[in-house]
């Protein structure tokens, strides 16, 4: 069953003179099994949203429905330990809360925690390191002698370790390299389709999206203004600029080139991959 | 060259306890008013270049010299007035308990009277856009506005040398290219230098000179056009390939003759028009 989110107020500092509303009667659906990009300018509540799929806020106001389960404001906090099974939140610089001694117990403390006894643990931490394409070698070495991208495999693999159905990553490649980028984004993707997980990914890569996604949300103060396909998103690029938001590279591209009048697109290209296959038709048909 | 902000000759560095040598026999000058673009994958020492630059790592070897004082431990304080370090990750350096006061923490220590310090301070938020952010809490910011109020603590500061290690990577795209704008500004009209740790190419673009650090030694320094015909090398050096260089290598796989030489974007849409005009 899908994520939904029901008319969600979210209001920090409330009753203060610092009271922010960050998500305004926002009502959305995450599909289920789908690779969902929320995309959006700072500021527009895509930090808050993503809280709210596993219980780290509650909204003021309004309900979250995951894994069966409805969150309220008044939902106690004891009530969401079986939600935090489900949904595995990777957050920014997720490096920054390894803490074991080596990389194999690192990854084995939820399974651990979640009751799973040392041999399991070890077990499933085993086969996480394999599925983030962390090498066997590394698995007894302290987590903190390892490069940037490595750390964070083993941060992400202590995630998977809780076997959550859903997988929400917030801007799970800054300060990786394009090659360590493009090798996690390709990790998550293989994910997605062979073990059938749920991906909420928050972003500011429109590449990524147009890469990855298949469903998008755009997010604007707090508020919904677009819950579609990457396609749709980006058809317009002066609704995209008035919205602060940008093309991926290709799409882009692709619109300059049709501004010279040369070049008219029947079909927006969002990756490079499109782009050359619409100019290698279009050159073809022998130009205009 | 004008005469050298930074001059680094022969500099050697090992992290304790690691045979391997971070950095070896590193020399680079870098001209007052310069904009240079420091490249390499992860790991491959340029953020320790950076680190020893502004004294906050001590060489084996070799030697910094800043504005034409060589950097010693004695040196070190008046050095680093000269330079601004603006990190990847801000939660790092963050002291203030609100963002007016996280951006007036280094004034304090130079001891910058109170009535300029209220002015500078002000002048920094809003050049980053955060002057209404002023009393929040900087924890409470996102990645993007945490890095711009890390930016505002060093433009503050009004150091003569700007050092960015992937500072704009948290932010949105609109957010970098704005910050990226004001510190173009900063370069051209105020004669900031400014040293560009960066994954990004776009970024790297901006610079007059690229230099390219692989395992800790410096490989080449060059004009960015130059760098970036490296094509897919660029992702060994932690780049991406240039999207002009993509592109081509989609149309060559349709067997389309392309050009060999690097093309901008523009070049590129040049190049199309042209070669679809011949049709």
């Amino acid at each position: 069953m899908s994520i939904h989110f029901e008319k969600v107020n979210y209001i920090y500092q409330a009753d203060t003179p610092f009271r922010h509303q960050a998500l305004k009667n926002l009502t959305v659906s995450i599909p289920t099994g789908s690779y969902t990009a929320i995309i959006g300018h700072t500021g527009s509540g895509k930090s808050t949203l993503l809280q709210h799929l596993n219980g780290l806020l509650k909204p003021s106001s309004g309900s979250v429905t995951v894994a069966d389960k409805t969150i309220t404001a008044v939902t106690k906090n004891k009530e969401l330990g079986e939600l935090r099974k489900h949904v595995g939140i990777v957050f920014q610089f997720p490096e920054a809360q390894l803490f074991e001694e080596t990389v194999l117990k690192d990854i084995a403390f939820a399974p651990k925690n979640f009751g799973k006894t040392p041999a399991e643990a070890e077990q499933i931490a085993r086969e996480m390191a394999l599925l983030v394409g962390l090498p066997e070698e590394v698995l007894q070495n302290s987590p903190f002698e390892l490069s940037g991208g490595q750390m964070r495999r083993v941060a992400i693999a202590g995630i998977l370790a809780m076997k959550p159905d859903v997988l929400v990553l917030d801007e799970p490649t800054a300060g990786l390299d394009p090659k360590g980028r493009h090798e996690i984004m390709q990790m998550f993707a293989q994910l997605h389709s062979q073990k059938q997980l749920t991906i909420v990914l928050v972003t500011h890569q429109m590449d990524d999206v147009a890469n990855y996604a298949d469903h998008a949300i755009v997010l604007e103060k707090g508020e919904v203004i677009a819950s579609t396909s990457p396609q749709e998103v980006f058809k317009d690029p002066q609704w995209l600029l008035k919205h602060h938001l940008a093309l991926p590279k290709a799409t882009r591209f692709a619109y300059e080139l049709q501004q010279t009048g040369k070049v008219v697109f029947e079909k927006m290209p969002l990756t490079e991959k499109e782009l050359a296959a619409s100019l290698v038709d279009l050159l073809g048909k022998g130009g205009n | 060259m004008q005469e050298p902000i930074i001059e680094i000759s022969d500099l050697s560095f090992a992290y304790p306890q690691q045979q391997k040598k971070a950095l070896s026999h590193i020399n680079l000058k870098v001209a007052a008013g310069e904009w240079l673009a420091v490249i390499g994958h992860n790991g491959s020492g340029k953020s320790t270049l950076a680190k020893l630059i502004d004294g906050l790592l001590t060489p084996q070897s070799g030697t910094i010299r800043v504005a034409g004082t060589e950097l010693t431990p004695t040196t070190l304080w008046d050095i680093r007035k000269n330079i601004g370090m603006v990190f990847q990750n801000p939660d790092n350096q963050f002291v203030g308990a609100n963002v007016e006061e996280d951006v007036a923490f280094g004034l304090e220590n130079q001891g910058v009277p109170r009535n300029e310090m209220l002015k500078r301070v002000k002048k920094a938020l809003v050049s980053v856009g955060m002057l209404n952010f002023a009393q929040h809490e900087p924890a409470r910011l996102s990645g993007g506005q945490k890095q711009r109020v890390a930016l505002a603590g060093v433009i503050a500061l009004q150091p003569r040398i700007i050092i960015m290690d992937e500072a704009t990577s948290m932010l949105d795209p609109e957010g970098r290219r704005d910050i990226i704008q004001l510190l173009k500004s900063l370069n051209k009209e105020k004669g900031f230098t400014v040293i560009s740790i960066t994954h990004d190419i776009e970024e790297a673009s901006l610079a007059q000179r690229v230099v390219v650090i692989d395992d800790g030694t410096l490989v080449q320094n060059d004009k960015p056009a130059k760098v970036f015909q490296r094509g897919t090398a660029l992702i060994e050096s932690g780049l991406d390939i240039p999207f002009s260089e993509k592109l081509k290598n989609e149309l060559k796989s349709y067997r389309i003759a392309v050009p060999q030489e690097y093309l901008t974007e523009k070049g590129m849409v040049d190049w199309l028009c042209q070669f679809i005009s011949k049709k």
